[in-house]
């Protein structure tokens, strides 16, 4: 076990740079995620981690002490990737046993290959093909493989996005729950936002190479830091405008928002925003509604702006009157 | 306890300096086999007296013996416009001259009509200047590779659009004449179209006239065609292979005629294998050199043919300047051949490829694959027949008298003999050697080759090279760098002809180990190697235990080409090998040819062709184990 400390980690390729100064602070045991879009820089984040990139600067720190130049075989990290990458010369037991050779105090190795089989309820493969198992029970496999020689880190780069929603939604479960029984520091690599929010202790969401915003997934929800997060995390509308005096004007409309004057960026989520009620009030064209089973999801069309709004019910004008009150409007940078 | 940990360890110190080491001793050897001695070589051709000098090149150059009108040019640039008008101008009436007896001769009646259009070919070829030397080796190289096109084109539509019995093991056949040792070959066509062969009997016995052409540029463009034909039936019928079904499907959906959307679909994915094979054909048939010395001699030398009679009358300042322009041809083409492959690589296997027709039945189309089934009999089959059946036939009908010399020969021989014996034993053992240093160094490039970066690519480039580099100047470049020895800080070092001889097969084989293993290693995730390694292992521990078992139908296949490759190696051989006693079956076969007759020849050919076949099917046999 061991905390993970990222220090102004700098990676550039031909031209383009793909972290740009990224600082993380991971702690003993914790799950953490890294979630951004494509191209943000997490899976390089992580590859820096493993020892498969070198960073062109900054320091990676596992429990205090720098790895920076320690190949990837000397980091004792675990890694599971998307593409399972099982070793498919050999059966599935070879595979989990595989790292079991280069342990200086190398355990029983089948009875470590059945415990771990057993923790992820694949009891009895032993002998089997990785081509003989769907993509569920590969992804298994490889997270026991990667378990077995018992790592201080383990690495997950985006280890469900193969599998269809509903096994990925019991698989991310069951991968928590093995993760808190082992107390296992974990990094988690996803670009997909729910995710995120679901499984971890800790997020950091990512964008263009640089970290935009660390916390607990409720305060990343709730309080998103930048523009980016809030419309990134969840859905948002966002407004733009200049406040003086408590009061902020939008598109030449007036609501109540106390915050500094000057110019502004707030977002409101779509479940904050009201039909017929808030104080600050808005007339909107409705240009969609989408029954999706609990809610109904409403497109607005504003001054030229979009805007999302959940209700319960299909709307039947073809013009909308919505509205948010003051506290439920988030200010970012 | 702490004893075996540190033994652990030690054992993983060395495992990471494994890798480096091997590559520095890859790049080492490659100098010491390939680049010290071609450079030698090469570096004569541009000093004289010691100075450096582009005197030879341009001898070379301005002598119209090697390079025809060009020589003109070379010497008088300023000439060149009104060269080229006084030649347009005389030779646009010669021109209109052939065209206009063209039609009379199309519809006389009789065969004066043929003697007619013959003569208006010659009129016409006529106006072109000559280019010497370096003309005709382009000239028949080109003419090679229009026959090799001819032959193999129909050959991967075969394959690549009939389903028959058989087919997959014809379609593995395809790879055999590469690796036929050439001398072997010449041998077989000798047997075949000579005066006395087979084709000659069966014209005699239908009562036509014979013909003769031994020593012709037909025969030379045929056995080229041997050799290069299959080669482009396998990159074509891969990329016919390789067109999606739908792709046609939707073309005839959208009103397209099977002809148009053959047109319109298929030809344009086919279009960069044609001319890949053509390239590599004309690349391999422009430096081509026991064929042409054997069906040619010196009356049709190309460049690498006369180069090796320069070396041979000790011209070497000549020879090194011709090996200079002939290398940068061949190097510019290798070149242009290996950016096209590169541009026109294909990824992933198709999903729904073509569906093959079965090939039975009668009709047009089939009576004319009839017909290329009996070129192909006549072409490929014919002269390994021959040669078989020619040692053991006397004038006098069956005889065992050839194989009789040839174990004669190995009893009683004087030392300065050449012994069947020794001969065979000699292919075998470099063949070994050839194996146990051009599969690592294969392996190696291959791995380097596939890091990412300019230094990469350039490996790549440099890998490619022995393709490039004529046999004759590797050899010669062995000879003068290696046999007869170097002074090293004052100590003269000099290797025995068996290991320079290993040496330079290796340089010509480890390249069919990187193109064999590349592809696959290029295939592997490379998060396999760093599960492996996040698990513990080295970098080379991760290629013994994860990327060579994957990879061994390519390093099987590989290693059956080199061995293969070694076993017909003549080239350098034959300049490695003389007055020594490293001599090899190919040169024994060369120095068997030099008899009145071609009985003992054709009985050592026949022991090669054992060989080298039952080596070849060893070897790949031993690899596809390992195959699915």
């Amino acid at each position: 076990m061991s905390s993970l400390t990222l220090d102004g980690l700098v990676k550039r390729y031909a031209g383009t740079t793909a972290l740009d100064d990224v600082s993380l602070e991971v702690r003993d045991g914790e799950f953490f995620t890294l979630v951004g879009p494509s191209g943000c820089g997490k899976t390089t984040t992580l590859r820096c981690v493993a020892g498969f990139e070198t960073p062109d600067a900054g320091e990676v720190l596992f429990g205090g002490n720098s790895v920076v130049g320690v190949p990837p075989e000397e980091r004792d990290v675990g890694v599971v990737f998307q593409q399972y990458a099982l070793f498919p010369h050999m059966s599935v037991a070879e595979n989990v046993a595989y790292g079991l050779r280069f342990a200086d105090d190398p355990p029983d190795r089948e009875e470590r290959v059945a415990d771990l089989l057993n923790l992820v309820g694949l009891k009895g493969f032993e002998g089997r093909e990785p081509s003989a198992l769907s993509g569920g029970q590969q992804q298994r496999v490889a997270l026991a493989r990667a378990l077995a020689p018992e790592p201080d880190l383990l690495l997950l780069d985006e280890p469900m996005s193969a599998l269809d929603a509903r096994l990925r939604e019991r698989l991310r479960r069951e991968v928590r729950e093995i993760q808190t029984e082992l107390g296992v520091t974990t990094i988690y690599v996803t670009h997909d936002q729910a995710e995120a929010l679901a499984v971890s202790d800790r997020v950091a969401v990512m964008a263009e190479g640089h970290v935009e915003q660390v916390g607990t997934p409720e305060a990343v929800y709730r309080e998103p830091a930048t523009r980016f997060v809030a419309e990134f995390v969840g859905e948002n509308n966002v407004f733009e405008g200049v406040v003086r005096d408590g009061r902020v004007d939008v598109e030449g409309e007036r609501f109540e928002l106390p915050a500094p004057d000057g110019r502004t960026t707030f977002c409101v989520r779509p479940e904050a925003m009201q039909v017929d009620g808030g104080r600050n009030r808005l007339t909107a064209t409705v240009e969609y509604a989408e029954f999706l089973g609990e809610a109904v999801r409403v497109g607005l069309s504003w001054r030229g702006h979009d805007l999302v709004v959940r209700t319960g019910s299909v709307p039947e004008r073809e013009e909308l009157v919505v509205g948010f009150d003051p506290e439920d409007a988030v200010v970012v940078e | 306890m702490a004893g075996s940990r540190t033994g652990r360890e030690r054992s993983r110190r060395a495992e990471r300096v494994a890798l480096p080491l091997a590559g520095l001793a890859t790049a080492a050897l490659l100098v010491v086999m390939l680049y010290y001695p071609v450079g030698t070589v090469l570096v004569e051709a541009v000093t004289r007296d010691g100075a450096p000098s582009l005197a030879p090149l341009l001898d070379v150059l301005r002598d119209p013996f090697y390079v025809g009108a060009l020589a003109g040019a070379v010497r008088d640039p300023a000439g060149v416009p009104a060269g080229v008008v006084a030649w347009v101008a005389t030779s646009v009436a010669d021109v209109l001259t052939a065209l206009a007896a063209v039609p009379g001769a199309v519809l006389a009646p009789d065969r004066s009509g043929l003697d007619a259009l013959a003569a208006a070919w010659a009129t016409f070829v006529g106006v072109f200047p000559p280019f010497g030397l370096f003309g005709f080796t382009a000239w028949q190289a080109l003419l090679s590779t229009l026959a090799s096109l001819a032959l193999g084109l129909p050959g991967a539509y075969v394959l690549a659009r009939f389903e028959f019995p058989g087919r997959r093991t014809l379609q593995s056949l395809t790879a055999v004449p590469f690796v036929l040792p050439s001398i072997m070959v010449a041998v077989g066509f000798v047997a075949a179209f000579g005066t006395n062969g087979p084709l000659n009997d069966l014209l005699r016995a239908l009562g036509l006239p014979t013909v003769d052409l031994l020593f012709s540029l037909e025969i030379i463009v045929l056995a080229h065609a041997f050799y290069n034909a299959p080669l482009v039936t396998r990159v074509v019928a891969a990329a016919w292979e390789s067109v999606d079904a739908r792709a046609v499907e939707t073309a005839r959906s959208l009103g397209a005629s099977p002809l148009r959307a053959f047109r319109d679909v298929v030809a344009p994915q086919l279009a960069p294998a044609v001319a890949t094979g053509a390239l590599l054909t004309f690349i391999f048939t422009f430096m081509s050199f026991p064929i042409v010395l054997a069906l040619g001699g010196l009356k049709l030398a190309t460049v690498e043919v006369w180069l090796y009679d320069r070396v041979q009358q000790l011209a070497l300042t000549e020879a090194a300047a011709l090996a200079v322009l002939e290398t940068i041809v061949s190097l510019g083409l290798t070149y242009a051949y290996l950016r096209y492959e590169d541009a026109a690589s294909r990824g992933d296997r198709v999903a729904s490829p073509l569906e093959r027709e079965p090939l039975v039945g009668l009709d047009a189309k089939r009576l004319a694959l009839v017909g290329y089934a009996l070129v192909v009999g006549l072409v490929f089959v014919l002269p390994l027949v021959s040669m078989l059946v020619a040692s053991v036939t006397g004038p006098n009908g069956l005889t065992t008298r050839y194989y009789d010399f040839l174990l004669q020969r190995e009893a009683t021989a004087a030392t300065s003999q050449t012994k069947p014996g020794v001969a065979v034993r000699n292919s075998l053992l470099f063949g070994a050697g050839t194996l146990a240093l051009s599969v690592p160094m294969g392996l190696v490039l291959a791995l380097a080759s596939l890091r990412e970066g300019v230094a990469s690519r350039l490996v790549g480039v440099a890998a490619m090279a022995p393709f490039a580099v004529s046999g004759v100047v590797v050899g010669l470049g062995m000879l003068q760098g290696l046999v007869f020895g170097v002074d090293v800080f004052g100590t003269r070092l000099a290797v025995g002809g068996p290991v320079a001889i290993v040496a330079a097969h290796a340089v010509g084989a480890y390249p069919f180990v990187v193109r064999n293993v590349s592809p696959l290693l290029g295939g592997l995730d490379r998060r396999l190697v760093e599960s492996a390694r996040a698990l513990g292992a080295t970098r080379v521990r991760a290629l013994v235990d994860i990327e060579v078992p994957l990879v061994m139908p390519g390093i099987a296949a590989g290693a059956a080409f080199a061995f293969a490759i070694s076993i017909g190696e003549f080239d350098s051989t034959v300049i490695l090998a003389e007055g020594s006693n490293a001599y090899t079956m190919p040169v024994a076969v060369e120095r068997f040819l030099t008899d009145r007759t071609l009985g003992p020849a054709t009985a050592m050919g026949s022991v090669l062709l054992v060989v080298t076949a039952a080596s070849f099917v060893v070897i790949d046999r031993a690899g596809g184990r390992y195959r699915e």
